[in-house]
């Protein structure tokens, strides 16, 4: 555990750009507020902090954007993100789901990181990342809206992203016209990622085919406390009180951390052996106090016989993917770009 | 079911839409306001000056160090403390270090310098990489929200559905060409067509009203016709279910009560000037909060503005009468005064009888965007209005708009605005069920969907312009916007799920907030107060009445 009076705030003042520093200072300080010793979350209080954005239908650098209401009975709207195309730069808007044209078009399901409490789909962050994501993959980009705990606990958040997935696989205007089926990737960060592999996971035998899945600073942990969570303690922003917190929350009443969401090549954890299990991209940031349980996530898939690849940023902390300016940042949209393309 | 909304503002953003007499339309920002500001956090929704992230870093770290050190101050801070304006970084950080009893200077922040053995600021952040380019925004903040947005929330849709919108869109552009002929055959096709769609719920009921004001516009002309003419008391039961099948009208008063309220803390005289009576609904919770209020209630005056009664009836003195029964029941001293007008521009300052020893709070629920003329003139009503509110010295006026922008001057432009924000109220109003309610609060929307899209000039009434137009007309005539705070956003949240389905949502904007169907906002509060450094213009109650 951190000392508890003393701040260390000096490495990580190091690592970042100052506007990094400040937007995830920020985040860290907020979200403290909001998250009591009860359990319970201030939600009210993390709504009116979040900055938002609406979609917009017109095209701002080559991408347009616009909500869609995925599941009336749980509210799930999932904003959607495409590329204008230079015959069409200003789309009809009665034509948003105009058929793709392109002969593969990839899709990305997006879900947001925000450690299943915080974020939203149009929260300002993730809008900027999806609209990077469009531009970078030449891809349509499914942004999930998720519910989050403490209020949504386990299975929720997945629930919502196999709704989703079903959604998008069965719309006709998201079909590649090279085979008439929709090339779905899962992508997400922090819970997010983790998400995405459960999804993934939940895929499996149901005849959807998801191509391949993008972990950034995926969400993972156990009862175990690892050398990583001990020596990074409080030392890049994150706390390991805060990821238990957050735990706490999302997991079922009663359950620990070895819980198969929270550790899936854990004692609960299902064998991904002989299991047809999408490809995997992993990215991990060298100061993220959570890394160790990465890493595991990465071996589990390796001794499984699935094909991943780790991505490890030595000198990233969490968030790094957020701003473009850092060299992590350039980095990994390269490597997310030559995933997604290589199926073509 | 297609729910279709957009927000479609016009390309040329610079003009606003009206002028005063003697200057030239305010520009969207001032050249020595347009700070530099870090183009980063700009786009994750913070406002930091460049200049400014050094020290903006600093006190986040002296911030951190408190909620550590002062563990009774931090959980005070996360429970009670009001937030306000969370995009405008720097003051959201120093108001919280204001709540810690003593903000501690952060060990970390000064270094003893070996050499010169004196405290200097310890700069320990990197630079950013060299070879990183820096990314400066040119645009301003606002003209970022001020810049060509079109918000769309649909659900999923049958074809028929998709190809009476699209049918729609086109008979707007024929409209638009002048080709009439053209406009009516597609009329004709569309009345066909919705025969076949599900006319009970979503794009068909809605477009419905579209075809309908289509048909006005193509042959009854422009001038409004039989749709104005609906009575002041036939708008007011409609405007009463309306506000009872939906949370709009609730929120706006709700809201625009807190602020009022807040306003008159510690004042024992107010006057509170509503611009759009009607029943009364919004000020019996405004009389029961003042008479619970710590220290007692103020004296309380309340003018109403209202269309004068044809039938000899004088009905705003009516409601005045009923909430002054409230108020003696509550033993809150009231008074009231009503104000018979048929249009807003109409009333005169002398009329309000404003005290000079009172505080007055201005009161607009959805009635400034009638004053938007049809051409940017001289001496236009709203300038007018807003010039002689300012000369009242209100200590806040609270004002709430539709999110929306049906000003434009582009016909087709202006329809596709309203049919997707019309579609998304519409869809909204399906979570309510009880009746009559529905059925005369869809008849009250539709006359706004009427009004928007079959008249043209002075018979327009409905000139909804969204909440960063009315930001730089309200601050470009002399009012500074008052921020509402998280207490405010709490409890209208907590009364959305009081009163209303899922899918309503609250949102902070800028130290506004909007009440939306989902991610699209749909009508937004905001509270100012008038500059105090324009020399008061309101001339002594008794000199100015007409003989």
């Amino acid at each position: 555990m951190a000392r508890s009076n003393e701040v260390n705030l000096n490495e990580c003042k190091m690592v970042v750009p100052l506007n990094t520093w400040v937007l995830i200072s920020n985040f860290k300080l907020a979200y403290k507020l909001l998250r009591r010793p009860d359990g319970t979350f201030n939600r009210h209080l993390a709504e009116f902090l979040d900055r938002k954005v609406p979609a917009n239908a017109n095209p701002v650098d080559g991408v347009f954007s616009f909500d869609v209401l995925v599941d009336r009975g749980t509210s799930l709207l999932c904003r959607i993100y495409r590329p204008a195309t230079a015959e069409e730069p200003q789309p009809n808007v009665a034509e948003l789901e105009k058929p793709v044209t392109a002969e593969v078009v990839p899709v990305i399901i997006f879900f947001h990181g925000g450690s299943f409490a915080h974020s939203s789909a149009n929260s300002a962050i993730y809008d900027t990342l999806c609209q990077r994501l469009v531009g970078l993959c030449k891809a349509v980009v499914v942004s999930v809206n998720y519910r989050r705990a403490p209020e949504n606990r386990y299975p929720c958040a997945y629930d919502d992203g196999w709704t989703a997935l079903k959604w998008v696989n069965s719309r006709p205007w998201l079909q590649s016209q090279k085979d008439s089926k929709v090339h779905i990737y899962l992508a997400g960060d922090s819970s997010g990622g983790n998400i995405a592999h459960h999804v993934a996971l939940r895929a499996i035998d149901s005849g959807i085919d998801v191509l391949g899945n993008i972990l950034l600073n995926p969400m993972f942990g156990g009862q175990e406390r690892t050398e990583s969570e001990q020596r990074l303690d409080g030392k890049y922003f994150v706390t390991l009180r805060d990821r238990d917190w957050y735990w706490r929350a999302y997991l079922p009443e009663g359950e620990d951390r070895d819980h198969h969401a929270c550790n899936p090549f854990g004692p609960n954890g299902r064998s991904l052996e002989g299991i047809k299990f999408p490809k995997s991209l992993v990215v991990v940031a060298g100061f993220d106090l959570i890394q160790d349980w990465q890493l595991a996530y990465v071996d589990g898939l390796k001794k499984a016989g699935q094909e991943v690849k780790l991505l490890y940023m030595e000198q990233a902390t969490i968030g790094f993917y957020l701003l473009p300016n850092n060299n992590h940042f350039h980095t990994v949209m390269d490597e997310i770009s030559k995933f997604v393309g290589s199926d073509c | 079911m297609v729910l279709y909304d957009s927000t479609a503002l016009a390309g040329n953003s610079s003009g606003s839409s009206s002028s005063s007499s003697s200057k030239p339309p305010p520009p969207p920002l001032q050249p020595q306001q347009q700070q530099e500001i870090d183009g980063l956090l700009a786009g994750a929704g913070y406002k930091v000056r460049s200049s400014e992230l050094r020290k903006v870093a600093q006190r986040l770290e002296r911030l951190e160090t408190a909620m550590v050190n002062s563990p009774a101050d931090f959980s005070q801070l996360a429970s009670d403390t009001i937030h306000y304006n969370p995009s405008d970084l720097a003051s959201w950080v120093d108001s919280l270090l204001s709540e810690f009893a003593q903000p501690p200077t952060c060990p970390s922040e000064f270094v003893m310098d070996p050499v010169t053995n004196q405290t200097v600021v310890n700069d320990a952040w990197t630079t950013t990489e060299p070879n990183m380019p820096q990314v400066h925004q040119n645009i301003s903040y606002e003209q970022q929200s001020l810049n060509n947005q079109l918000t769309v929330v649909t659900a999923m849709e049958e074809d028929s559905g998709i190809r009476l919108v699209h049918m729609l869109m086109t008979c707007a552009e024929c409209i638009q060409r002048g080709d009439f002929s053209l406009a009516t055959s597609f009329l004709e096709d569309m009345q066909g067509l919705l025969t076949r769609v599900n006319t009970v719920c979503g794009i068909g009921k809605v477009a419905g009203h579209f075809i309908d004001a289509l048909g006005r516009r193509i042959f009854q002309g422009i001038g409004g016709g039989s749709i104005n003419g609906g009575s002041a008391y036939e708008n007011e039961i409609l405007y009463h279910h309306f506000y009872e099948a939906c949370p709009y009208l609730k929120f706006a008063h709700f809201t625009a009560n807190q602020a009022i309220l807040e306003a008159f803390d510690g004042h024992d005289c107010v006057h509170v000037v509503d611009f759009n009576l009607m029943h009364g609904l919004q000020w019996p919770a405004l009389i029961q909060a003042l008479a619970l209020r710590p220290g007692g209630p103020p004296l309380l005056r309340l003018t109403g503005i209202g269309p004068p009664s044809p039938d000899g009836r004088d009905s705003l003195r009516e409601i005045g009468l009923r909430l002054a029964e409230l108020a003696r029941s509550v033993n809150v001293r009231f008074a009231f005064r009503g104000v018979a007008a048929s249009r807003l521009e109409d009333v005169k300052p002398w009329m309000l009888e404003v005290n000079p020893k009172e505080s007055v709070a201005v009161n607009s629920i959805m009635q400034l965007h009638r004053l938007l003329g049809s051409e940017p003139n001289r001496n236009s009503p709203v300038e007018t209005v807003l010039s002689w509110i300012r000369s009242l010295n209100p200590k806040i006026m609270t004002v709430v708009e539709q999110e929306a922008n049906h000003n434009q001057p582009g016909f087709l432009d202006r329809f596709t605005e309203a049919l997707h924000y019309y579609s998304t109220m519409f869809d909204s109003l399906e979570a309510c069920t009880v009746q009559p309610d529905k059925a005369l609060a869809e008849i009250y929307i539709q006359r706004e969907i009427t009004n928007v899209v079959s008249c043209e000039g002075s018979a327009r009434v409905e000139r909804h312009e969204p909440l960063a137009r009315w930001r730089t007309r309200l601050s470009g005539a002399g009012f500074r916007p008052l921020h509402l705070g998280s207490n405010a956003y709490k409890q209208a949240s907590m009364l959305l799920t009081l009163f209303s389905a899922e899918g309503y949502s609250v949102e902070e904007n800028d130290g506004c907030l909007t009440l939306g169907w989902h991610s699209r906002p749909l009508i937004a509060a905001s509270a100012w107060q008038a500059l105090s450094d324009a020399p008061a213009e309101f001339p002594a109650p008794d000199t100015h009445r007409p003989s």
